[in-house]
Parts: C-alpha cells; structure tokens; sequence
C-alpha cells in the first residue's frame, strides 16, 4: 500500500498549480482521496465534529444499497428465465443472452446462479455506461469550474440503474444521465446546490422523452418483445389479472424496474440507513403516513370504473417505485427540505401526491418519481415558512 | 436627444437586450407555438409585424394621447392589428392557423408587445420606434426559431416538414424525442439559449 | 386646440382611435371572409379526400371531390337520406360540424350513460355520408365520419368502408390531442395502414371489429377482424375501440347500414 501512496505523491507535481496538467487536478484529487484520507488538514479551529464526512456518508447510503442490488440482478435474471421458458423454442436475442449462454450457463429461473449472472449481464452494463457518462460530465463540470469532484455523483451512478427497466437501450441510459447531472445538477452550481435529485430527473427525461422503452408493459422483463405488465400496471388495467401475490412483491419477485421490485430488500436498507443516522427516519415515516392516510381516504371512496381506488395501503407500499422512492430518493439530504418540521412535511405531501396520481391520472401508473421531484422543488419554500415560524416563536416567546 | 443610431436600435433586442432571454417577456406563446418550426415561423413573423406597427401608431399619436387613456388607446392599437395579423393567417396559412389556434389572439396579451409601446414608442418618434419594434419583434423570433428548429428536428426529426432524420416507426433509425413535443421542453431549450447567451454577455447575468 | 388632457380631447382621442381601429378591423374581416371560408372548406374536403385514398399533394381537391366524391346526410335512426330541402343552418354539407349539431335541440340527442362507450354524451341524430364513386359511376366506398374520447382529447376521423359493407377500405384521424410518441401514433402511417381490408362485420352481419391490447396473433382466425393496440397507451387504444364500435353499431350508422344492405339486395 505505500507503494501505491508513493506513485501518487510522485505525480501530483504534475497536477498541481504550475505543473504539467494543471486542469485536470479534480481528476487526480478524487482518485487520491478516494484511495486515502484527504491530503488537506484544517488548519484553524475546526468545526468538524467526527469522523463522517461527505465520502464516508456516501459510502454508507452505498453499503444499504447493497441489498437491494442483490435483488436487482437475482429478480432482473429471474424474471427473464420465466420469460424465456415460457417460449417455445426460444431463440436468444441480445448481445447478453448470447453471452450467457457462451459461458456455458443455461436458462433456469429455478437457479441461483443462472438467474443472478443474466441479471448481471443485464445490470453491470447499464452502470457502467452511467460512471462512463455521468463521470464524465463530472469531471469536465469540474476542470471548467476548477472545483473538486464530488462524491455525491457515485450515489447517482448507482441509483439511476436501479430504477430504469432491464432491456433499455444503453443510448438512453447515456442520454438520461447525462440530463440529470447537466440539468438536475450542474446548471445549479454543483452538488449541494441542486434542487432536483439528479436521478430521478435523469429518469423523469426518459420518461418522457421516450415513453415506450420506459412505461407500458413491455419493458419489464429482459425478453424481446415480451409483454409482462408490472403489478401496478395490472392494478390500474380492469381488464388485466393480477399475476403476483403480495408477498411475491415484497420479496420482489415482480417486474419492475431493475432495484425497485423487493420492498424486503430495500426495506433492510432503510433499517441501516436510520440506524446508521445517515437517511432521516422523519422522511420515510412521513412518506409513509401520507401515503397510507391518501390510500385509505380513496378505499373509503370507492369508484365503480376506477380499480385504482381500491387499491390498499398495503399494496401501495410494495407496488412500483413507492418504497425505493421513500427510501432512497425521498432523503438525497440536498434535494429534500432541510429542517426537521420541513421533512415531516415534505415526506407527507410526497406520500399523498405518490397515490394522488397513481389512482386519479390515467396516463402515468406511478408516481413516485413525480411526487418526489415535485415536493423537491417545494423543498426550500417549506424550509423557509418552518424557519420564519420558528423565528416567529422565538419572537413571541422572548420579545 | 442624440442622433439615433438605427442599427443598434434594430440589432441590440436579438442578443445584448433580447426580451425572452434577458427580460423574460412573451414565454407562453414561445412554449406553446414551438413543436414545429413553420408554425415558429409564421408566428415571429405575426409578431414582428405587430410591434412593428404598434410602436408607429402609438409613437405617431403620442403627442396628442391623454396620459389618462393612454393604456386604453394602446390596447385598441394593439388588439386590432393582432385581430388583422390573425384574419390574415387564417386567409393565406389556414394549415399553419389550425396550429396556432388561440395564439395569434393571445400576441394581444404578450407583454413585449405592450411593454415596447409603453417604454419606448410612447417617448420616441415613429421612424425609431418603428425600427425599435422591428428589432424587439426579431430577438423573440430568433428564440422562437431556435427552439422550433430543436423541437421539430429532435421531436420529428423534420426540418420544415422535411424529414431529416427518418423516425422508427416508419421504418428509420431514429427514436424520436417526445419530450421535445411536449410544452416543457422549449422550457430547457431557452434556459440553454440563455446559458450560452450569458456566457458571451457575462454582464447580462443577474445577481 | 384642446389641451392636451383635456376632457374633451380625451373623448375625441377615444372616438378616432376607436373609429380607424374598427373600420380597419371590419375591413379585414369582411375582405378576407370568402378566402377563410374557402379555406376551411377545402380543409374538410381534403381530409375526406384523404380518408378515401384519394389525396395527393398538389391536386386540385375541389375538381377531386366534384368528381369522385357525392356527399349527402342521413338521419341516423332511420337511415334515411334527408333531403336538402330540409337542410337549415346548422345541418347542411357545406358547414358540416358534428358538435355544432350535437349540442343544438333540433338535431342532437343525449345517448344513455350505458350505450355512450365513445364518451360524447350527446350525438348528432344526423351524420353527413361521403359516397365514393369509380370510373364507371357506380358506389365504390362509402366514407363515415367517427368521433370519440381518447385519453386527454376528442378524436375526429373518418372511416371507409367498402361497398360491401364489412371491409373496411381506410381509417385516419384528422384532429387529436393525444401524447406524442403514445397515443399519438394514432396518426402513424403503419398503423394506419393495418385496418386496410380488416372486417368490421361477420357473415351474419354481427360488429367484430375490435382493437385488441397487443399485437394481433396473425395465425388466430380471429385476426381479420382485429387491430393491434398502440403501445404503451392503453387508454387511447380503448378509446379508439369504443368509438369505432360505437360509430358503427345500431347507435351509429347501423340503421344506415342495414337499409344500404337492403336495398342492394332488393
């Protein structure tokens, strides 16, 4: 490991002020610290108060990924080995498939590892093309801005595969990342300064820019031409019969985009994340508390052409991107509002439009990702009238 | 007052002083007519006839409008040369007016419009105030052309009509962007305008 | 001269703007009426036209329409052509609109909330015909104008059918405002292109015609009588179904239909 430390030391000559490349310094500087702690040491009085800073922080809302990744790949090789047996006569289509059975695997949905090598070689290629990309708008973002690379962007490269469908082509995924660190981000001034969670507005472009690759019912499963609508999807279509039990959608056994489908998986997650103090349980618990009050308040209603009304809390929780959302999206600490009242809020109102436009809007199925880049935007107006009520109080209370 | 200097009246509106970029007037009609650039096109045009013409009547009669009805005076000038613009487009474009449906009315509300007649024409004399609109009426055009120019040939991947890019779905290779035939997205279209824009013209950016 | 803010200068400034303004506004108006008129005529003729397969570009639609094309309306529940002498304001060739006459008293109805599958509510008791002729002058398609709520927007289009009766010879929307990339693709040329030679009635004259969710199985013998669904929208899928089955069931043109039939066979 020295030898490594040595190497580094050697070249930053050649990155810093004066030396041969100057401007890609934030390039250099992020491989350092990524490897070891951060050469700067504060020299005055320092205000940190432990050990956690930004990386360390993102490492952990990392790790509570991981169980949720697993899930990805296993459901993602799961449900197109259902497809595909369910064929007769199945001809491979795609490069991935192809591969797969080079390697000498075959396809059987009943196997561990055939079913999490198919979803690998669906999942690792879509995030790659996201570092590729994204990074690389990263660090020309910060070679113009001479600042330093964040390491928010390594939480987006890995969220922004998680909630896009399998078989979407790798042009999109380019397309889409790139929108959510340009647009969702940079145009801000950088992490810190966004408004928009940079992935899901990534995902939102896609949505609507190329609806057929991202919605309908053909998506779901990595199987040519397969139709293999998502439960949700089901739901909101009368004429279509609900295929999976309740516990199959919360293991994760459903269609669904790639990291979205197992509310177990993400649900230890969140256990992590709270524990952990990194996610705020205030946002989750107030997501949650929206959505199951909305949820009922529609039950109660009831409608004779809208099955969407119908539809129980306890659906709601593990259908389409609702947990993920709540979880993992609904936190990003800079797009969320800031004060403790402002989260009780902003989880709330995230939970009530997440059902408002499941069950009321024909054309969209979910919702999650719109509630939540909605309420992002109301983030700072909530923020502000907690912070004025608060200085108010303080007023009365002390004159 | 010092001698006007006709060229910067005309020029300066298109970049240095353009009134979506900088000043923010006029947006709706430019989320609204842009999915296509024909439509863009008879629209800029509608609307550089408009101010035009608005700014020399208002700036002819100024001397003698009471400070009183001045709005009113402005808004009949207005009202009934967008009625004319639009009887015309219904004549001569009626493909492009089925398109552009309520917008040509609604040139009355667009602010520019207004705006130009109140801070300019109703102070200066009718030849500059003529060009001034001519000049006001051409930077909403650039924008309008610029984003129609994107949303059509990204959307459709047509340029005026034209295919360019043959789409998929009649058996072409590119995946038209529907974003781009969505409203919003002459949104974005702008705010890069804008981007670039204030990158050549660092002092337009606002504190 | 008055000065300047004056009350009287005041009003004798508001009479003469509003005085040059109007006459310059009705001048417009009344001037260029005939060529709007014109205008919206050859729209309607040209979208006719368009549905028949008779449209190109640069043609000369109006010496077309003359030709081919004979236009007359029909009562709906009897299936009787009503003869121009009836024709008043609202209900005539030239100034056909279909909501002008659902909405007025005269020739609009409401349909039951369980027979109003394509969502209009009220419907037009009479519907202007389009009857294409060959070379030869005898009935080659008959053209039907279909209406009907999609997802966001009222669909307005034609369909064609053929002087049999059941095949259908054309299908196209002239105005919507479906999701682009979606529902829109309504307007696709291939899509478009499927309902070419479909059936829309069996041997025993029963409505089949039906645009299923999904792509039609060719091998089905069924498929003759089916429309692939557009993907990833559902709900205009639906409403194009609704609509087209509405149009052409009892409550649409089937009294007309059935009388056509009649009469071909006596």
């Amino acid at each position: 490991m020295k030898f490594l430390r040595t190497i580094l030391d050697k070249q930053s000559k050649h990155f810093e002020e004066g030396g041969k490349f100057p401007k890609l310094y934030p390039l250099f500087e992020a491989i350092d610290t990524l490897l070891y702690t951060s050469g700067k040491v504060t020299s005055k009085g320092s205000h940190v108060r432990d050990a956690l800073d930004l990386k360390r922080m993102m490492l952990m809302v990392i790790y509570a990924l991981i169980p949720a990744i697993i899930m990805a790949l296993y459901n993602t090789g799961f449900q197109s080995n259902i497809g595909i047996a369910s064929i007769a006569d199945y001809e491979p289509t795609g490069w991935q498939q192809q591969f797969f059975l080079m390697i000498g695997l075959t396809f059987d949905s009943t196997s561990i590892l055939s079913n999490m090598v198919l979803g690998a070689l669906y999942f690792f290629p879509i995030y790659l093309v996201t570092l590729a990309v994204g990074g690389f708008w990263e660090v020309l973002f910060a070679v113009v801005r001479k600042h330093e690379i964040n390491e928010g962007f390594f939480v987006t490269s890995i969220l922004f595969p998680l909630i896009l469908p399998p078989d979407i082509p790798y042009w999109q995924v380019a397309l889409g990342i790139t929108f959510g660190v340009v647009i969702g981000k940079e145009v801000f001034g950088g992490v810190g300064m966004n408004i928009l969670n940079p992935a899901l507005t990534g995902r939102a472009f896609l949505f609507f820019a190329y609806p057929a690759q991202i919605s309908g019912d053909k998506v779901w499963a990595a199987v040519d031409g397969m139709s293999k609508a998502s439960p949700l999807g089901q739901f909101a279509d009368s004429s279509m019969q609900l295929t999976a039990t309740w516990w199959d959608s919360f293991i994760g056994l459903i269609p669904g985009s790639m990291g979205e489908t197992s509310t177990l998986a993400i649900l230890i997650g969140a256990a992590f994340l709270i524990i952990t103090k990194i996610g705020s349980w205030r946002t989750m618990l107030s997501v949650l508390v929206g959505m199951v009050l909305m949820a009922f308040t529609f039950n109660l209603i009831g409608s004779d052409t809208n099955p969407m009304f119908a539809v129980t809390p306890a659906w709601h929780l593990v259908l389409g991107g609702f947990a993920f959302g709540a979880v993992f999206m609904a936190t990003d600490p800079v797009s969320a509002a800031f004060t403790n009242t402002g989260k009780y809020y902003y989880g709330f109102f995230i939970g009530v439009l997440v059902v408002l436009v499941r069950v009321v809007n024909p054309a969209f199925p979910e919702g999650m990702m719109l509630a939540i880049l909605f309420m992002n935007v109301f983030a700072p107006i909530i923020d502000r009238f907690v912070i004025k009520g608060n200085i108010k109080r303080r007023l009365a209370r002390n004159g | 007052m010092a001698k006007a200097n006709y060229k910067e009246i005309v020029f300066d509106p298109i970049f240095k002083n353009n009134p979506i970029a900088l000043q923010m007037l006029g947006i709706c009609s430019a989320l609204a007519v842009t999915t296509k650039l024909e439509t863009s096109l008879v629209m800029s045009l509608a609307v550089v006839v408009v101010i035009a013409f608005s700014n020399l009547f208002v700036s002819l009669i100024r001397n003698h409008v009471p400070g009183s009805i001045r709005i009113l005076v402005e808004m009949t000038i207005i009202a009934s040369l967008v009625i004319i613009a639009d009887q015309f487009i219904k004549a001569f474009a009626y493909d492009v007016s089925k398109q552009l449906s309520i917008f040509v009315g609604l040139i009355i509300t667009n602010c520019i419009v207004m705006g130009r007649a109140e801070a300019y024409a109703l102070k200066n004399p009718p030849l500059q105030s003529f060009m001034d609109g001519i000049g006001n009426g051409m930077g909403y055009a650039v924008i309008l052309l610029v984003v129609g120019f994107f949303r059509e040939l990204l959307g459709s991947g047509k340029f005026f009509g034209i295919s360019i890019f043959s789409l998929t779905n009649e058996g072409g290779w590119y995946l038209g962007n529907g974003l781009m035939l969505l409203a919003p997205s002459a949104f974005f279209l702008i705010a890069f305008f804008i981007w670039i824009l204030r990158t050549f013209y660092p002092d337009q950016v606002e504190e | 001269m008055a000065k300047k803010d004056s009350t009287t200068k005041t009003i004798l400034v508001a009479l003469g703007v509003c005085f040059v303004a109007s006459i310059l506004v009705s001048t417009a108006a009344v001037e260029l009426k005939p060529i709007q008129e014109n205008n919206k005529k050859l729209d309607l003729l040209k979208n006719i036209l368009a549905a028949g397969d008779l449209y190109q570009e640069g043609i000369d639609i109006n010496k077309t329409f003359e030709e081919k094309v004979s236009a007359q309306i029909v009562d709906l529940n009897t299936g009787n052509v009503i003869p121009s002498t009836e024709y008043d304001d609202v209900l005539n060739i030239e100034n056909f609109n279909v909501n002008v006459l659902a909405s007025s008293a005269k020739w609009g109805e409401d349909i039951t909330a369980t027979d109003d599958i394509a969502g209009i509510k009220r419907k037009p008791t009479a519907m202007a015909i389009y009857t294409v002729m060959d070379d030869s002058n005898s009935v080659e398609k008959y053209i039907l104008p279909i209406y009907g709520k999609g997802l966001w927007s009222t669909l307005y289009g034609f369909i064609a059918l053929d002087k049999d009766l059941h095949t259908i010879k054309g299908f196209t929307f002239y105005q919507h405002g479906e999701t682009p990339g979606l529902g829109g693709e309504v307007d696709n040329p291939k899509w478009k292109s499927q309902w070419i030679g479909k059936q829309a009635y069996d041997a025993d004259g029963n409505l089949k015609i039906e645009v299923i969710k999904g792509i039609v199985d060719q091998t089905s013998d069924k498929a003759k009588y089916q429309i692939d669904g557009l993907s990833g929208s559902t709900l205009t899928t639906r409403g194009v179904n609704n609509l087209v089955r509405f149009w052409l069931s009892e409550n649409g043109y089937g009294p007309f239909l059935n009388k056509l039939k009649g009469d071909n066979n006596g």
